[in-house]
């Protein structure tokens, strides 16, 4: 995947792009409104992921440019403002998800991917690691071709392990995912422990070992 | 003093009247008297005028006696003035009365007048103030209205209409000059809280994206990713902090004017699974009204879970959470020991009761709301639980 990213923050850009490089991608930078125009009309990318607040101009504007031309470009927006007028705005305008600073670079991957997985940019809608196969349409999972039931949270926590596999996760970010503003309870941790073990025994009984513990208290779901 | 000179004024007319009616009497007396001695005969005029013959010559004398006056058919008050003469040989009593003003009268009239000099005194001056002090202070009025319909957010200054009036003037200066010191604040202030989400929440998103790599980096232990994990905790703390008071600013500031109608009956039940999804705290739920309300459903949601948040996070995760929807309220409420001691600061920004490390915003927020939609939020302590509640149409 080509990704350009138009964020004026240097280290946040470096940030983003170096995660999103570890997961095979090709990633551009742009650090202000000029640079970010011009390549956007000069390259075709896969992704952008557009800070609205861009040095000497709006990234709306970007947005608009890209969504006259024929590009088939998912467009990612992250922005500091958290006003639900500028998150209606930015998706009126064609923009595929709307993401708040700060948010989670893993939250940021996982949301990507799902953009790419609507059929809209020829994206595969099911996710298949090795024996484990996910309809993101349909919301099922399967094991070695049998059904898996699993609870909403369930699933959006084996979606959200996978599209960051053998990346470290914190209890925090998953929390985050799972209910984004909704956690407010510092005690929502222990739910989290809860549905990671009943998602983790699932799996296990069909002999796909995936999640591990990392560091105490945050998990990892890889092969090795 | 009014009354005073009214006693005064009542006395000398009785005087004035008593000595002219004497003096009326005397005259008359000496026209009869002359008569008598010119013609010889003079008949009775009863009651003014009465002759008698007597036999012996007495001192004269002047008395008040009350007399039947047959042609008014009531008793009179007379002055009376009898003297003997010996006229042509023969002795004469001569009585001669006049009727009397009667001291009530007197009185009466005095005290009317009086009473009606004050009530045109007091109108003419009433209508003569009043019209004056209508033009006189015309500018001032017309000026608090301004001032009463003056509001901040707007951004037009004050306008005041210019007077004449030294006072005037220059209280419309001092005002002038103190609503575009408030004006400048405000505006300051507004922009520092729309800019502030910005400046505050981009370092955020660096340091968390910082953490994040930190994490997935070599040679970590578990305590220094317990560190981390906790910088992130913090972190989230912060932007919450941020949300909540952009918000607060934005109920402030009248930005949310997206009015639909919203069941709070089925958007509790909505904010009550996803805490269930979330915490295992039994969380009770009765609807036994069906509330619509015409409000903002992002501001009636964010109503809702503050108030059930708070519930969970002051001791309502063991013993659990009730929430009841009523024809025209919503209560919440958990299990405590003893009133809260503070309830008058329960609603205040930054207030957190107990140990609970919370925003000390959720409950700031709920009573922004409600003071937008004019709903009462109230907090009582009964049957040893703690309930807040608010009344959608109060009074």
């Amino acid at each position: 995947m080509k990704i350009l990213i138009a964020e004026d923050e240097t280290s946040l850009q470096e940030s983003i792009s170096s995660y999103l490089e570890r997961e095979g991608n090709i990633c551009e930078v742009a650090s202000d409104f000029g640079e970010a125009y011009y390549k956007v009309d000069l390259y075709q990318y896969d992704v952008v992921v557009l800070d609205i607040n861009l040095l000497n101009g709006s990234g709306l504007d970007i947005l608009r440019k890209l969504k006259s031309g024929r590009k088939e470009t998912a467009v990612l927006i992250i922005s500091a403002n958290n006003s639900l007028e500028d998150k209606l705005e930015g998706l009126n305008l064609g923009a595929d998800d709307y993401l708040t600073k700060p948010f989670h670079l893993a939250e940021l991957n996982s949301r990507i991917k799902a953009v790419l997985r609507r059929g809209r940019f020829g994206g595969d809608e099911t996710i298949v690691f090795n024996q484990i196969k996910i309809d993101t349409r349909a919301r099922t999972v399967f094991i070695k071709e049998k059904e898996v039931t699993l609870t909403k949270k369930e699933y959006d926590l084996l979606l959200f392990f996978i599209t960051n596999r053998n990346r470290v996760l914190s209890k925090e970010i998953i929390a985050e995912h799972l209910w984004g503003d909704h956690i407010d309870l510092a005690d929502s941790f222990d739910f989290i422990y809860v549905h990671v073990n009943n998602l983790r025994k699932k799996l296990t009984e069909e002999g796909a070992k995936y999640i591990r513990t990392a560091y105490g208290s945050g998990y990892k779901f890889t092969e090795e | 003093m009014m009354v005073l000179s009214c006693i005064g004024l009542y006395f000398v007319t009785r005087t004035i009247l008593k000595n002219e009616i004497e003096e009326d009497l005397y005259s008359t007396e000496n026209r009869v008297e002359h008569i008598l001695k010119n013609h010889g005969i003079l008949s009775s005029l009863p009651p003014v005028i009465e002759i008698r013959e007597t036999d012996k010559i007495y001192p004269e004398y002047l008395k008040d006696t009350i007399i039947y006056d047959p042609s008014q058919d009531e008793m009179e008050l007379f002055h009376e003035l009898s003297t003997f003469q010996n006229i042509n040989g023969l002795n004469y009593r001569i009585t001669v009365r006049a009727m009397v003003v009667e001291t009530e009268d007197i009185l009466l009239a005095v005290v009317a007048s009086y009473i009606g000099i004050l009530i045109l005194a007091f109108l003419i001056l009433y209508y003569f103030n009043k019209s004056r002090n209508r033009n006189l202070w015309a500018p001032f009025f017309e000026n608090l209205s301004v001032m009463k319909r003056f509001s901040l957010p707007s951004d037009f200054p004050i306008e005041l209409k210019e007077s004449e009036i030294l006072e005037f003037s220059e209280l419309n200066r001092e005002i002038r000059t103190l609503t575009n010191k408030v004006r400048d604040d405000y505006r300051n202030l507004k922009q520092f809280t729309e800019n502030i989400s910005h400046e505050i929440q981009t370092p955020l998103a660096i340091i968390q994206a910082k953490v994040e790599h930190m994490m997935n980096g070599d040679g970590l232990d578990n305590q220094q990713f317990d560190h981390l994990a906790s910088i992130q905790k913090d972190i989230h703390r912060l932007t919450n902090l941020n949300k909540k008071l952009t918000l607060l600013t934005k109920i402030d500031n009248k930005q949310f004017q997206n009015l639909e109608q919203v069941s709070i009956g089925s958007l509790v039940e909505e904010v009550v699974d996803n805490f269930r999804e979330l915490s295992d705290a039994p969380i009770a739920l009765k609807r036994e009204g069906e509330p619509c309300l015409e409000m903002d459903v992002h501001l009636a949601s964010v109503l809702c879970t503050n108030l059930i948040a708070n519930a969970l996070k002051h001791g309502g995760k063991k013993s659990g959470v009730q929430v009841t929807t009523g024809e025209k309220k919503l209560s919440v409420s958990n299990a405590g020991m003893e009133a809260l001691p503070n309830p008058e600061k329960l609603f205040g920004r930054y207030y957190t009761g107990s140990r609970a490390r919370g925003t000390g915003l959720g409950l700031a927020l709920v009573q922004s709301i409600c003071d937008l939609y004019g709903f009462l939020l109230s907090y009582r302590f009964e049957d040893n639980r703690h309930v807040f509640e608010v009344d959608f149409k109060p009074g």
